[in-house]
């Protein structure tokens, strides 16, 4: 019961990316999942999105799920969400989160505003992990990270 | 109008459980695991009152290190007619159960195994991250950077929306932990015996919000086997006089399931699509029920399960749930009563399956007073694809 967790003190936010943490190695990545990576370096958020039927898809694929079309294009989102669903991770399971003390943490389901269920994996930035709420407007923004600069999150903030 | 998959039940009642058996549960076997499933599946032809040599099926779950060849070796199979491996950790739980009676009620071989043996605590833990420092794409690329790295995280994601849904907290899967520990407390196989009280839960300490370490299943060494033959061949062996079936299996999976959380609605459970298709082949439904095998990873998952297989409307499990009572082993819709994978062992569920054939056999060491076990549901839900079988007394 070492780290019990007391209603009223809340953890610090997160500022950043995780560290030393396992990353995407750009120069494998299949062709139908570059197109996410190439734009958040370029700082734009770009999911796939069918050339024939125009629905957005995240997990990327090489066929259209809905119309099972090969044409896609990396079309650019407005980057503003809402937390669909979030958790706190307080137990490190990676030896770079235990080493770095980088608990807690949270991981946000962010669901974008062009799409129902179209959602991303990510997390908020600049606020108490006590304070995330499902339904929190937010809103992307761009970091390296500390290993690979050439590999840019896309994380989120609140807004307003 | 075509026949749907969901109205044929090829498999009723053309196989018998003859035999359960597994080895001891621990935090450290210190034995390879192709000796704890030779142990397991030995118990378990002991049990049905086989010899290991007239094995002539083995259903694998595809995790499992021990390869067909290595049995026949080990166990002196003279000839294998039958073999499988079902993917999917948890998700094979029941499968394989209903795997081995299709087997069976296809002619392939005659005496089939299902099995799971796994050091899974002094070996690989499934519950630490195991992702590359590199990864070349796939559904981890877009999870593991952002820490999304153990089940726990994937399926706490559930849980949140859940909860967020339905108004359900956490002192609902307190109860499901409470029960399940209870259980545990009368079964000697089990790991964990302490009985617990609902502060016990809440205090214990936060592993993934709103995860707590006491909603958490077992990591644990250890293997269970089942074996199965034709009802004919049952009512000579061992336990003739109460012949077990296996009536009715099903799986299932829903869409968009790669990486667990982008399903179009994560407060509900992949098993509704399993439980719709299991209620309409077997013809029944939640009231010829007498007792529940869920596969019980996450606490919660008992209750998006309660609600997935219809037993409560969708919302109302986490009443269902409160102060335990309809839950406990002497209570009007027991669940777990071997303690689950959360109390008595985490063998990826095949224990679930061989409690369901305690219940019906009456040797369940807690086992339900005043009232004869016919049907039991085992099912699972792991958030991707989830399998369900009814076994029943003959």
């Amino acid at each position: 019961m070492t780290q019990q967790h007391d209603q009223n003190i809340k953890s610090r936010p997160m500022t950043g990316p995780l560290e030393g943490i396992p990353l995407p190695d750009l120069d494998r990545l299949p062709d139908y999942e570059r197109g996410f990576w190439e734009a958040s370096h370029s700082g734009e958020l770009r999911i796939q999105k069918c050339s024939e039927c125009d629905m957005f898809r995240h997990l990327p694929t090489p066929m259209c799920p809905y119309c099972h079309s090969l044409e896609y294009e990396w079309s650019k989102v407005s980057g503003k969400g809402i937390v669909y669903s979030f958790v706190v991770v307080r137990n490190p399971v990676h030896p770079a989160i235990r080493e770095k003390e980088q608990v807690p943490y949270n991981i946000c389901l962010i669901e974008l505003e062009e799409q129902e269920g179209l959602r991303v994996c990510s997390n908020v930035l600049n606020i108490a992990p006590e304070d995330i709420y499902v339904d929190m407007p937010v809103q992307v923004t761009f970091m390296p990270t500390v290993e690979e600069p050439n590999v840019v999150l896309p994380l989120f903030v609140p807004s307003d | 109008m075509t026949t749907s998959s969901a109205d044929i039940n090829g498999i009723k009642d053309k196989a018998a459980i003859v035999g359960i058996g597994e080895t001891e549960f621990s935090f450290d076997s210190g034995r390879s695991e192709l000796q704890l499933a030779s142990e397991a599946i030995k118990a378990a032809c002991d049990d049905a009152g086989i010899s290991p040599h007239q094995i002539d099926g083995l259903i694998r779950y595809e995790m499992d290190t021990n390869q067909e060849t290595m049995l026949i070796q080990s166990l002196g199979i003279e000839n294998l007619r039958h073999w499988e491996s079902v993917s999917y950790g948890g998700g094979a739980g029941n499968a394989v159960v209903g795997h081995a009676a299709a087997a069976i009620a296809a002619g392939f071989c005659n005496y089939v195994v299902c099995f799971r043996a796994a050091n899974l605590r002094s070996q690989m833990r499934l519950g630490q991250a195991r992702n590359p420092q590199r990864i070349a794409g796939g559904q981890q690329a877009f999870a593991a950077p952002f820490g999304s790295m153990a089940p726990a995280h994937q399926f706490s994601m559930f849980v949140r929306r859940y909860m967020h849904m339905y108004g359900a907290t956490s002192e609902h899967f307190g109860w499901v932990a409470v029960t399940l520990r209870e259980h545990a407390s009368r079964n000697p196989r089990a790991l964990r015996r302490d009985p617990i009280t609902l502060d016990d839960h809440q205090n214990s300490r936060m592993v993934v919000d709103p995860l707590h370490l006491l909603d958490i299943c077992q990591e644990n060494d250890g293997a269970a086997a089942i074996v199965m033959t034709t009802p004919d061949r049952a009512r000579d062996l061992r336990h003739a006089d109460t012949l077990t079936l296996v009536e009715a299996a099903a799986q299932g999976s829903g869409p968009r399931n790669e990486g667990v959380i982008y399903r179009p609605d994560i407060s509900v459970a992949e098993s509704t699509n399993t439980a719709r298709d299991l209620w309409a082949r077997a013809r029944l439904g939640p009231s010829d029920i007498d007792a529940l095998m869920f596969y019980d990873h996450f606490t919660p998952f008992c209750l998006l399960n309660l609600e997935a297989y219809g037993f409560v409307p969708f919302g109302e499990a986490k009443d269902f749930v409160e102060g335990g009572q309809n839950i406990r082993f002497d209570g009007a819709l027991p669940i777990n009563t071997h303690g689950g994978n959360h109390s008595e062992a985490y063998i990826h569920g095949l224990t679930h399956s061989q409690e369901a054939v305690r219940l019906i056999r009456g040797t369940s060491t807690a086992q339900p007073p005043n009232k004869t076990i016919n049907r039991v549901l085992s099912c699972s839900s792991v958030a991707q694809l989830s399998a369900a079988v009814i076994i029943r007394r003959g």
